[in-house]
């Protein structure tokens, strides 16, 4: 009961996004995905939502590829957080998190819907943004509200889908630090308490490292390192795929973190580009 | 995290909302079947009907009867069609801005309209009175079917796509039009001009047969794709992501509003402003949920061009003035209004 | 908030809907036919007429039925009192409802006027109505008085006097050709504005009546009225060029149309010789064709008008 990558590659055009990627989500993990931009990450993402037909290799639920699985009853097991939303109905935030129970056999239009779609912004920490127009929202407010919106589309199990799946596609990019915080708090005890296979695609390594259980460092459109996050993120490895000095910090209670130098603590004094006077 | 939860009550609650629309219509239509070149006492021959009193002229009856009835309901009809189109075209299109000509009805159905009047081809095979409203509803589907060929690339359409395609087909038509305009005679030029500007003098109850079902039965089926247009306000990915084959959808919604825009601009020409205008107000009394939203768009839409063409019999009496002429005048400038807000608000 | 300003207006509306109309809003379900039968004989003398098209409306005001015209269509612009009554729209595009609404005994129409379904509503509802078929000649314009004149109910001696009338000013229109030494190669145009020059071909009623007038038509390379080129007219070489007098007007007089491109280098450009015609007069084959072909005459062969008429 795993979503699954097998020998996956997506060409688009001319250029190849992924290649040979073969990684599994399981049941009750978050895997977090890291790289440099253009990595792939969002294009794993997007093949995983079944958005995107892999040219060749397979993706799979439960075995199953995902072509071959009916949409509306895809969507009543996987939810997917975009990278970005844009809307230009005028929405409440609670209508917003409402359409994520279209796919359920009530249409978010049962009262048990909308107590779904209540406790689910509470859970995103956007219970008070209910009434308002989701256009007017702040970013980190509309980030907050559509993963309000994924939480209520697979709130609860299926008959014909036991398994769940949740894809993030940068969830604190728009965030606090505290905000992010409770939040990849809350999607991990979510994967713990819903076995659901939470993926998340995230810039911030250290935020990723917290909350997944295993990372996937993604470079050029193929996994270079797959593992507990101690052992994807040695700074030897990160320098090679960002192209910057990493130094490890450990913390008292075994965490860690990783952070680069910045360029001019460097041997690369001499670059000057601009005019000096 | 448990507390009670209700419905927005930023909006008014939908039976509110429909039954009052619904009885701004029958209001409307009661002026449309009020309202005219001949003064006709209305309540007295609807008593002459119902048996409860005699002597009303046979003349004033033959105009309330056979020609305001069809023509209201007529009325109504075209307006609800092209206000519900109007309302899932902006859903598809994902904005508020689009209109049901966008997919090239309008023009391919005045090509079609323009071959009748200019060539008067097909006049042999039924009669003229039939053979424009045959070629025009014929001509907005066969635009609709090339814009959505175009449109395709490596069979997937996109909203892009189809936009450029329509505006390619309708520029291409306008030329065929203008092609046509060369070639017919003075006559044929201004029959084809007001036939462009609109009107619902031919109503009758030939044209309610045909155009009752058809536009009936696009608008139900519509109604059944509110859903996935509601999902599709999210986004494409979004609306794929909430298992709406996104594909499939537009695919259904650009052939029922060809069907119901089709059959209505076969009969009338081309009335402008109704599909565009009416939805667009009305999202912003009852918001943008299609389940909501297309019936109200329809009510308010046979409301409007019911009080548009009763103002249209009256101002130039005994003359009228093609409807087309008064939805522009009233549309232009509410769009205006609209577009100058939306600018603001993207500014601010 | 607009949008709650917007729905209490709706509701406003809707509750005094409710209040106004509650007995009457079941509306008929259907359309009963007409009871009266569609007889299109007319009444033998009908107190109200309603025209449809210029030539019609003139004709009844040249046989003294005016007054009993109530209505006219937006062509009809001859006499100046019939511009003065109701207008049911231009007679291609005419609103059933408008005509019927003028209580008419009978409508006397051109067989152009239309759409084909309003004409069809007037039969329905008991009003006879007269098709008059579009005149093309000079047989088509007595046919026409005559008949217009029978459903019209008029005297046959007014009907008479006005076909004496006719008669005479087609003779003089004769007689005066007769002196004509002259058959120039003339040119109608339709000019409607700069830039846009239609001009007279065969089968037209102009081609008609530049025959009759004793001259060549210069355009009869063509087929009904088509745009032409500058290059084309200069080809055509006209002597003289026609006009509608209004069309003259729209083109800036004289000055104006010989600056169209094209006008000035044919012969009728470089010696000025334009005429400007009564279109009403002549174009719709009307009552008064006689008189406008008498001025026709005139202005197409100049040597005429030397001696007396």
């Amino acid at each position: 009961m795993t979503l699954r990558a097998d020998r996956l590659r997506v060409r688009v055009g001319a250029a190849t996004l992924l290649d040979a990627i073969t990684l599994a989500a399981r049941p009750g993990e978050v895997l977090a995905l890291i790289g440099p931009s253009g990595a792939g990450k969002t294009t794993l993402l997007r093949a995983w939502s079944g958005e995107l037909r892999p040219t060749a290799g397979a993706v799979t639920l439960a075995g199953v590829p995902l072509a071959a699985i009916d949409p509306r009853a895809l969507a009543r097991a996987r939810a997917v957080l975009p990278q970005q939303a844009s809307l230009r109905f005028p929405l409440t935030a609670l209508e917003v998190v409402l359409l994520g129970r279209l796919p359920h056999p009530s249409r978010g239009e049962s009262a048990a819907d909308l107590a779904i779609a209540g406790e689910a912004l509470a859970l995103a920490e956007a219970d008070h943004l209910a009434e308002r127009l989701a256009s007017t929202l702040s970013g980190g407010e509309q980030q907050r509200v559509q993963l309000a919106r994924a939480f209520a589309q697979i709130w609860e199990p299926t008959p014909a889908q036991a398994q769940r799946v949740l894809l993030l596609d940068e969830p604190t990019a728009s965030l606090d630090p505290g905000h992010a915080a409770r939040i990849l708090g809350r999607v991990r005890r979510f994967a713990r308490a819903t076995r659901a296979a939470v993926v998340v695609a995230i810039h911030d390594l250290n935020a990723g490292a917290r909350c997944a259980d295993r990372l996937a460092l993604l470079d050029g459109g193929r996994v270079v390192a797959h593992g507990r996050p101690a052992a994807v993120l040695t700074p030897a490895r990160l320098g090679r795929c960002f192209g910057a000095a990493f130094d490890l910090f450990t913390a008292a209670d075994g965490g860690f973190a990783v952070h680069p130098r910045l360029l001019a603590d460097e041997t690369d004094e001499t670059y000057e580009p601009w005019k000096t006077p | 995290m448990s507390a009670a939860w209700r419905a927005p009550t930023r909006r008014l609650r939908p039976r509110v909302v429909l039954g009052g629309l619904a009885l701004v219509v029958v209001v409307a239509a009661l002026v449309e079947l009020s309202v005219g070149a001949a003064t006709i006492d209305v309540p007295q021959h609807l008593r002459c009907l119902a048996g409860e009193a005699t002597g009303c002229a046979a003349g004033e009856r033959y105009i309330l009867l056979s020609l305001r009835l069809p023509r209201t309901l007529v009325a109504a009809v075209v307006g609800c069609g092209l206000a519900v189109s109007g309302a899932a075209m902006q859903g598809l299109f994902r904005n508020p801005l689009a209109d049901p000509g966008l997919i090239g009805v309008s023009s391919g159905a005045a090509l079609g309209a323009g071959v009748a009047i200019a060539l008067e081809a097909g006049a042999e095979l039924l009669p003229f009175g039939l053979t424009l409203p045959a070629l025009a509803f014929a001509g907005g589907l066969a635009a609709t079917c090339l814009v959505h060929r175009l449109a395709q690339v490596r069979g997937q359409t996109s909203v892009t796509s189809l936009l450029l395609a329509g505006i390619a087909v309708s520029a291409l038509a306008g030329a065929v039009i203008g092609l046509l305009g060369y070639i017919a005679d003075d006559q044929q030029l201004r029959d084809l001009s007001m036939w462009l500007l609109g009107g619902l003098g031919g109503a009758s109850g030939d044209v309610l047969l045909v155009l009752v079902p058809t536009v009936a039965i696009a608008c139900a089926l519509l109604w059944r794709r509110a859903r996935a247009l509601d999902a599709l306000m999210l986004g494409e990915a979004e609306a794929f992501h909430l298992g709406v084959d996104v594909e499939r959808l537009r695919r259904r919604v650009v052939a029922e509003v060809a069907l119901a825009v089709g059959a209505c601009v076969a009969f009338t020409g081309v009335i402008g402003f109704v599909g565009l205008v009416v939805p667009h107000l009305l999202r912003g009394v009852v918001g943008p949920r299609h389940r909501l939203l297309l019936p109200a768009a329809g009510l308010g839409g046979a409301a409007l061009l019911l009080l548009a063409d009763a103002a249209a019999r009256t101002v130039l009496a005994p003359a009228e003035l093609p409807v087309g002429i008064l939805t522009a005048l009233l549309g232009a400038p509410v769009f205006l209004s609209l577009l100058a807000r939306a600018r603001a608000a993207e500014v601010a | 908030m607009p949008s709650s300003l917007l729905s209490s207006f709706v509701l406003a509306v809707g509750l005094a809907a409710a209040t106004a109309c509650g007995a009457s809003s079941t509306a008929p379900a259907e359309a009963a036919p007409a009871e009266a039968a569609a007889d299109d004989a007319p009444v033998a003398r009908p107190a109200r007429i309603v025209a449809l098209g210029g030539p019609v409306t003139e004709t009844l005001f040249a046989l003294g039925a005016g007054s009993r015209v109530v209505g006219v269509d937006l062509s009809s612009l001859h006499p100046e009192a019939a511009t003065r009554l109701p207008r049911v729209g231009y007679y291609r595009q005419f609103s059933a409802e408008g005509v019927l609404s003028l209580r008419p005994d009978v409508v006397i129409a051109s067989d152009q006027a239309g759409p084909p379904a309003a004409l069809e509503h007037l039969r329905a509802s008991g009003v006879p109505v007269l098709e008059i078929p579009a005149a093309d000649d000079l047989n088509d314009a007595r046919a026409n008085l005559e008949a217009i004149a029978a459903a019209a109910g008029v005297d046959a001696a007014e009907a008479l006097r006005l076909r004496a009338r006719l008669e005479r000013d087609l003779e003089g229109a004769q007689t005066l050709l007769r002196r004509a030494r002259s058959r120039p190669r003339v040119l109608f145009v339709y000019a409607r504005g700069p830039g846009r020059l239609l001009v007279g071909g065969r089968g037209t009623p102009m081609a008609e009546l530049i025959a009759l007038a004793g001259a060549d038509n210069a355009g009869a390379a063509i087929e009904g009225m088509r745009p032409w080129s500058a290059e084309a007219v200069i080809d055509a070489a006209p002597e003289i060029v026609l006009l509608p007098s209004r069309g003259l007007d729209s083109v800036g007089g004289e000055a104006g149309l010989l600056a169209l491109p094209g006008l000035a280098q044919t012969p009728a450009g470089r010696e000025r010789r334009i005429v400007a015609i009564d279109d009403l007069k002549l174009l719709g084959f009307g009552p008064r064709i006689g008189e406008g072909l008498r001025e026709l005459v005139v202005g197409l062969h100049p040597e005429v008008a030397e001696g007396p008429t």
